[in-house]
């Protein structure tokens, strides 16, 4: 008798992950908030007209670093409908499409803002939240759970709060917070991730923004698919920002949504808000599959990747 | 590689179904807690992490520190018992001085030595009777996963016996293999094991099937040292023998889910101390007892003593 080896499976035992198509980058051509609307339509042209040449640079760089040059590049465009509203979809995105091709930019994707909170039954930003693994100072050695302000996230170790009066009735005195990798001297950063006032959870401009990298990055999935997909534009906009799907595709034959890699072309005025993405962005635990997968592939495409998520980050503040 | 497994007893009197197992476990939104049915009902929970920078003990007493993440998770099996299960992968680092935070996240699992160090030395201090107060503490955070399950509002409470916690705290290294378990005091046990490739992703799941089967076998011999058959009253030491048998006979089921290649390790174990021979044993004695307790009782005799 020769022996037989039996194979036994149980799908409810299996984790399956889902992968996502990947452009080699993804360009962010701007964000939209109520007081660039506000600004006028030369804020939004002034935008642009600034952003083209990085985009074609980027462009054009990735062409000649991928093998036979075909680089799939991919842009897309973020509009605030989180911490306020203004407009409506009918009127507002021909206005932007119109004014980025006046530049020579052509927006591919479409995002609203919201969509990083909430993007039909999925929460991704709660998924980032669950990922969070805290920065620990020296000393950590995992007897106490990680010290941890409610809602907050930072590089080190907090200052001790001012004023409290110790036992003995000795003041402390002030000692300065620490950065945990710093090199001779701290920059220490202190991010507020969200409040709950009057019992809502409002999440922060940052935590926001460092949701939207993980998305265009494909670095989110929710029980092993990715949270959100672009869907296809239909022939008109809706009335309602509610009523646009999170992410549309604006144009048919566009290279994937999410990329190897991210360039932002932003004005420099996010630069803090930037900062405190990439302080978030450090302590998110990418599922280990989902890092595995993209790394595989783009192995194989011959693009090799930086080993830190923040290394795929890139920036122009304009 | 090194790891420590706590094992206890759900706080609940009955078993619990899946479903509530899938709820206990739920740690991580957007991620499944898988689900095993055969051989045995198995729960667990998605990975943790947890950042650590702390010194590393080790058996000659050399300070090195090590940075890195823990990783861990929680599990039921049967219905019945929790474990929390901790590891991390000690590798030399690539600086001698601590990177930015991004870089440990990259890796995850993995404590990074800064400086130097040798295996066998931190492998020795991990599994030291007590390793310094200030160094790695896998114990703490493995507690701490056994806790988040304990403390459900879902459980009653209501656990039909008292059995402490046990804490298994084992090492691989690679190796020509070897397997040595050492019991030690406060229900801590100490495994060292040397195997030709310790990093395989099977090395932990071993170790967990041997710290459930361990907590099993320390509990029944528990239980039958407090129902002390043959001192007292036949009726009462079968009482007491009952939550043996209502709760967790049924869950002895070595090597499960251990792969293949493992296997060897559990079969060491089997040979010596022989883990299945004397829950074998015990188990008989168990079923013995309450037969004959019962076969007193329908014959109407209810004298002491055996």
């Amino acid at each position: 008798m020769t022996p037989v080896n039996a194979t036994f499976g149980e799908v409810a035992a299996e984790r399956r992950i889902a992968s996502s198509p990947l452009s080699h980058v993804s360009i962010e051509l701007g964000h939209l908030y109520m007081e660039d609307f506000e600004a006028g339509p030369d804020r939004l042209r002034q935008q642009f007209r600034r952003a083209e040449p990085w985009a074609s640079t980027a462009r054009r760089s990735w062409q000649e670093r991928v093998p036979g040059g075909r680089a799939r590049v991919s842009t897309c465009f973020l509009i605030d409908d989180y911490f306020s509203r203004f407009s409506t979809p009918a009127e507002l995105i021909p206005v932007i499409v119109e004014t980025a091709a006046d530049s020579g930019l052509t927006i591919d994707y479409l995002a609203r803002e919201s969509a990083c909170a909430r993007a039909g039954g999925v929460e991704p930003a709660k998924l980032v939240e669950d990922r969070l693994v805290a920065d620990p100072p020296v000393g950590t050695n995992g007897s106490r759970p990680p010290a941890r302000e409610t809602g907050w996230l930072c590089n080190g170790t907090r200052s001790p709060v001012a004023g409290v009066v110790q036992a003995m009735g000795v003041a402390q005195k002030w000692r300065p917070p620490a950065q945990n990798a710093k090199r001779g001297h701290s920059v220490f950063v202190d991010v507020e991730l969200w409040n709950d006032d009057d019992g809502e959870r409002t999440w922060s401009c940052p935590f926001l923004a460092a949701v939207w990298q993980l998305l265009r990055l494909g670095m989110l999935r929710d029980d092993g698919r990715p949270p959100v997909v672009p869907q296809p534009r239909g022939t008109t906009f809706p009335d309602d920002w509610a009523d646009l799907p999170p992410i549309i595709r604006l144009v048919p034959s566009a290279a994937p949504f999410a990329a190897y890699t991210t360039l932002s072309v932003l004005s420099s005025r996010f630069m803090p808000v930037e900062l405190a993405v990439r302080t978030i962005l450090s302590q998110v635990a990418v599922d280990a599959e989902v890092l595995g997968q993209v790394v595989s592939r783009s192995e194989d495409e011959g693009v090799p990747l930086e080993d830190e998520l923040v290394d795929r980050l890139s920036y122009v503040f304009t | 590689m090194v790891g420590e497994v706590q094992t206890g007893l759900l706080q609940n009197s009955g078993e619990i179904p899946d479903s509530l197992s899938t709820e206990l476990l739920a740690l991580v939104r957007g991620e499944r807690v898988r689900v095993f049915r055969r051989p045995i009902a198995y729960a667990v929970s998605p990975d943790r992490l947890t950042g650590v920078d702390c010194h590393l003990a080790s058996a000659s007493g050399a300070r090195v520190r090590g940075v890195g993440t823990v990783l861990s998770r929680a599990s039921v099996t049967g219905g019945r018992l929790v474990q929390g299960s901790s590891q991390v992968r000690v590798t030399r680092g690539t600086s001698n001085r601590r990177l930015a935070w991004s870089h440990y996240m990259a890796r995850p699992g993995v404590v990074e030595v800064v400086g130097k160090a040798r295996a066998a030395d931190l492998a020795g201090g991990f599994t030291l009777d007590a390793p310094p107060a200030e160094s790695l503490d896998l114990g703490a955070v493995s507690a701490r996963f056994v806790d988040v399950v304990q403390s459900s509002a879902r459980l009653d409470r209501r656990a039909p016996f008292r059995m402490a916690r046990t804490r298994f705290r084992w090492t691989a290294e690679p190796g020509e293999p070897d397997v040595r378990l050492q019991l030690r005091g406060d229900n801590v046990r100490t495994l060292r094991l040397t195997l030709p490739d310790p990093f395989a992703p099977g090395v932990a799941e071993l170790c967990e099937d041997l710290a459930l089967h361990d907590w099993l076998l320390t509990a029944l011999i528990e239980i039958v040292r407090r129902a002390r058959p043959g001192s007292v009253a036949r009726p009462e030491a079968a009482a007491r023998l009952a939550p043996a048998i209502d709760h967790i006979l049924h869950l002895w089921m070595p090597a499960a889910r251990v792969q293949d290649s493992l296997l060897h390790v559990w079969e060491s174990l089997e040979h010596r101390p022989g883990f299945t021979r004397q829950w074998q044993s015990l188990v008989n004695r168990v079923r013995d007892h309450v037969t004959v307790a019962l076969l007193t009782v329908a014959g109407g005799d209810g004298r002491s003593g055996d």
